[in-house]
């Protein structure tokens, strides 16, 4: 089912909850709503069960608009964040009672609730209660009830926020083994960026009620459209320096006047000493031995200078902070290769691996490609 | 502690002398209840009867119309529970979770007559009763009592800990307000649905005040009323007095030892407001 | 909920508060108003609903007649009879039923038994074993040389008769109240008192019945309120009657009479209000109390 909408607006009282929200999911796509605690994103997920009716604007089911439809008759299907299981029922009773209500006579009920027990993989657990069932065993039975029906649409409520970790990496997979089994158009909202990078086709990344940037998760990550999705994504999280153009319009200065590097190419000539902030990902500093001949400012080659501070091992990968005249940095290295506290290093960094956004607005100074992505899409920075 | 200051033995013997305290008076009812005539009034008290005269039960029961008494007793708790769960789990409902205009000073009202003490009630409800030509009637036993706002305090507190999604849930299953309630709400807050059910029939058997006042024949009497006139129209016999006390007493004790655990806590719930 | 009510919702939660709110108001709000109103009648056909005259007469009334007085102080002793006295016993016996002991069920189950059972059923025995020449009471009082007492005919003693078996009714219903505040404390703090070396008692009275106190106050405010309300015990006690020389006469004895045997109405009425004033300023004092110790 495609799923559109036009100017969604949510208020509650005086708090805007969502503002004026357009987006749209294709049928079978997979979509994240992504986005700080409070930023609306539940809410839009009610509004799209239609729990809540929206205070403006439209939603539309396939072309149709639903607004006053209600929820049981949207054909839809729903997952809540505390899986919301009948507590006195058994898993087969709870999968089964969205069918008792619309009267499918006993057998064929049966029938159904198997074969759904069977595509979620609790046919043993049938007879159980809730309480006497695992967290991942209680998510399982309640996309069962969700998806008995035959439901157009899927959305799930922080599905995986109330496992333990392990389990979360379990359920991850089942959730999209079990999604393309059934070929739903599936929304989810988290507020985990890596639950949505993983399991989304595509992220709808939202702040105060508003949408900020909707795209595949690997375009929302290499091409923020703005300051508040690279500061969002990204564990660790990226490096904001403050910086202004150069003399000659094509070269960035770090505060102090440290030349870092030559602006992106695809990005319009800017007046000398414009202000701009700088993002730079901890994995895309290259580190260099210090020792090394500093930058020629009129190479604009910049080479920064700076100390190991700190040295952070997470197995594979370890994240040095490292002290320099434009303040400290998060640098990822491999583990092997990187220094110790205290040993002087010298960072660099490619133009095409910047991500530059205006001071005031924050909005990204580089071209962002709008519409669906392109599979070949990220590779074109290098 | 308690426990600590005296020695174990010490408090099993005073908890054994305060439990003897409290059985002894039912002990006397059911030993005297059993007596014949000629062992009642002994001095020294013959503590068990010679012989065991169960023929009492059958003589007190059938002096006056005990059975008729048991009946109405049975109709009217019945009736009147089942009136008051029915009411209750409706409007408890509607203050938990409906939302509409007035609700919040409506329920203030409503607690706010827990204040006052019944017998301010006395006199109007047996003007309305009389006017509604009810005294004397079943409907003036039962209906003024199918309704409790301590109970839809009570009930709207428990449906308030039933997360909300279980009703967006339901929502969307496509279960509307009235199927949730029952289906849903009312298995999930039985313990509570209990409580209220087993303190109204307490309530309902023993009470004496308002069927006293409003029933004037004897096929209307509820048992405590009937047990009174009894104690008249027995005058000494003191065998049947005790037998038919015994007869008012054995159902309740019964439900209560059967239920034990629901009444207590129950109880010690009404108590603890939070 | 996030909605906001509307005039169907409205429409619709009425439905659900219809049969609860038609009992309740016929036979609870409409009967306070009304009774209020009617205490202020001093001239009238009640049953024809016709007022001539409106005024405090009814209060002076009270304020004159010995017998409400009576009933009053009768009130104020029966209170003061029972409520210390069943609290302190109460009390103790949760301390020692608290704890793991053994019978403990069984104790539970029996000190429980006279509160589900009914007042008129159970005063029926009581009245035989409180007979002057076959009780069982003057016969265990003559074993100890006491000689016997005419507990339900003597003015004297109609009264402490009245005490002694609405204490004995009443221990129960206080006893699962103090269970329940004793489980309210975290075991934590006296295994803390222990290690700082402080004995039972000092333990008892530093930790226990400082953190006891709100459920002693709230059984307290119970107690006095149901005790002022005393009825059934004084009818079936007495047969039917006030005591000898109205000795054992309570305010709701007193608004019985008057309602049910004179058919005066609106003395009656105007005695409930009394009634209701005095559980009211309890309650108000509850209240306050309670507000006062969350603030703190």
């Amino acid at each position: 089912m495609r799923v559109e909408l036009e100017g969604l607006s949510m208020r509650f009282g005086d708090v805007t909850a969502v503002d004026r929200l357009d987006a749209v999911i294709e049928s079978g796509e997979l979509v994240a709503l992504l986005g700080p605690s409070g930023c609306g994103k539940t809410t839009t997920l009610f509004l799209l069960a239609g729990l809540y009716r929206p205070t403006a604007g439209v939603i539309r089911f396939d072309g149709a608009v639903v607004n006053d439809v209600p929820p049981e008759r949207r054909e839809i299907g729903m997952v809540f964040q505390n899986y919301a299981l009948y507590p006195h029922m058994t898993a087969f009773d709870n999968i089964a009672f969205p069918l008792k209500v619309q009267k499918i006579p006993k057998n064929r009920r049966r029938e159904m609730v198997l074969e759904m027990a069977r595509l979620v993989r609790i046919e043993s657990l049938l007879e159980r209660k809730p309480a006497q069932l695992s967290g991942g065993q209680q998510q399982r039975v309640a996309i069962a009830r969700a998806l008995v029906k035959r439901p157009k649409l899927l959305l799930l409520d922080e599905p995986l926020s109330n496992l333990d970790a392990r389990l979360r990496l379990e359920m991850r997979e089942e959730i999209r083994r079990i999604v393309s089994n059934v070929g739903i158009t599936t929304v989810f909202v988290t507020h985990d960026q890596e639950e949505a990078m993983s399991l989304a086709d595509r992220i709808l990344l939202m702040r105060e009620g508003r949408k900020v940037q909707c795209d595949a998760p690997d375009m929302l990550y290499l091409r923020p459209a703005h300051r508040f999705v690279a500061e969002f994504l990204g564990n660790p999280p990226i490096n904001l320096l403050s910086a202004r153009v150069g003399a000659g319009g094509r070269c960035l200065l770090l505060n102090g006047g440290t030349p870092l590097t030559d602006l992106p190419e695809d990005i319009e000539p800017l007046p000398p000493e414009t202000p701009v902030v700088v993002g730079i990902r901890p994995e895309d500093f290259r580190l260099e031995a210090a020792g090394v001949a500093l930058g020629d400012p009129s190479a604009c080659r910049g080479k920064i200078a700076g100390r190991v501070a700190v040295r952070e091992t997470t197995g594979r990968e370890t994240l040095l902070r490292v002290e320099t005249c434009a303040g400290a940095v998060r640098v990822l290295a491999p583990t092997g290769k990187a220094p110790h506290p205290g040993t002087a290093v010298v960072l660099t960094v490619e133009p095409s691996a910047l991500h530059l956004f205006h001071p005031e607005t924050g909005e990204s100074l580089r071209k962002i490609p709008q519409g669906l992505p392109k599979a070949a899409s990220g590779v074109q920075l290098a | 502690m308690i426990r600590d200051a005296l020695s174990r033995g010490t408090i099993l013997f005073l908890l054994s002398l305060g439990a003897a305290l409290m059985l002894l008076p039912f002990a006397w009812m059911i030993s005297t209840s059993l007596k014949a005539p000629n062992e009642v009034m002994l001095m020294p008290p013959k503590w068990m009867p010679s012989e065991w005269h169960w023929d009492n039960y059958v003589r007190a029961l059938t002096m006056a119309p005990f059975g008729r008494y048991f009946l109405n007793s049975v109709l009217v708790t019945a009736l009147s529970t089942l009136g008051e769960l029915i009411t209750t789990i409706l409007a408890a409902y509607a203050f938990a979770r409906l939302s509409f205009w007035g609700r919040d000073f409506l329920f203030s009202l409503l607690l706010g007559t827990m204040m006052v003490p019944g017998e301010v009630l006395l006199v109007p409800n047996y003007v309305t009763l009389a006017r509604l030509g009810w005294i004397d009637r079943y409907e003036a036993l039962i209906i003024p009592w199918t309704a409790s706002v301590f109970a839809i305090f009570l009930l709207r507190q428990h449906f308030l800990f039933v997360p909300k999604e279980l009703g967006y849930a339901a929502r969307v299953d496509g279960a509307g307000d009235f199927r949730f309630l029952w289906t849903i709400m009312v298995p999930i807050v039985r313990p509570a649905i209990v409580t209220i059910v087993v303190l109204k029939a307490i309530g309902s058997w023993n009470a004496f005040l308002w069927p006293l006042i409003v029933t004037n024949s004897r096929e209307m009497r509820t048992l405590p009323v009937g047990l009174t006139a009894f104690t008249t129209e027995a005058g000494t016999a003191y065998e049947l007095l005790m037998a038919a006390s015994a007869f008012v007493i054995v159902p309740m004790i019964v439900l209560y030892l059967l239920l034990q655990r629901s009444i207590v806590e129950g109880l010690a719930r009404t108590g603890i407001k939070g | 909920m996030p909605d906001k009510p509307n005039l169907r919702s409205t429409a619709k939660a009425f439905v659900y508060l219809a049969p609860a709110l038609l009992v309740l108001g016929t036979f609870t709000i409409y009967p306070i108003v009304e009774s209020f109103l009617l205490s202020f009648y001093t001239d009238y056909d009640y049953f024809h609903d016709r007022v001539y005259r409106l005024g405090f007469d009814n209060y002076l009334y009270l304020l004159k007649d010995p017998e409400f007085h009576l009933a009053l102080r009768n009130t104020a002793v029966f209170v003061i009879g029972v409520v210390p006295i069943s609290i302190a016993l109460s009390l103790g016996i949760a301390l020692m039923l608290y704890r793991p002991i053994p019978l403990r069920s069984f104790f539970r189950t029996v000190y429980f038994l006279p509160t589900v059972t009914s007042v008129v059923a159970v005063a029926v025995v009581w009245r035989w074993i409180f007979h002057s020449d076959y009780g069982l009471l003057n016969f265990g009082l003559g074993l100890l040389g006491i000689q016997p007492v005419r507990w339900l005919t003597d003015p004297r003693w109609a009264l402490p008769a009245l005490i002694l078996f609405a204490i004995w009714k009443s221990l129960g219903y206080n006893i699962v109240l103090f269970l329940a505040g004793l489980s309210n404390i975290p075991e934590t703090y006296h295994l803390a008192a222990r290690l700082d070396r402080a004995g039972p008692w000092r333990r008892f009275w530093s930790i226990t019945f400082p953190l006891l106190w709100p459920t002693t106050f709230f059984v307290s405010i119970v107690s006095i309120i149901g005790a002022f309300k005393v009825f059934d015990e004084v009818y079936a006690l007495f047969g039917g009657s006030p005591g000898p020389l109205s000795s054992a006469l309570t305010l709701v004895y007193y608004i019985f009479v008057k309602f049910y045997r004179e058919q005066d109405y609106a003395v009656a009425s105007a005695a409930a209000y009394v009634l209701f004033l005095i559980t009211f300023l309890l309650t108000v004092i509850q209240l306050w109390i309670g507000r006062k110790r969350t603030a703190v």
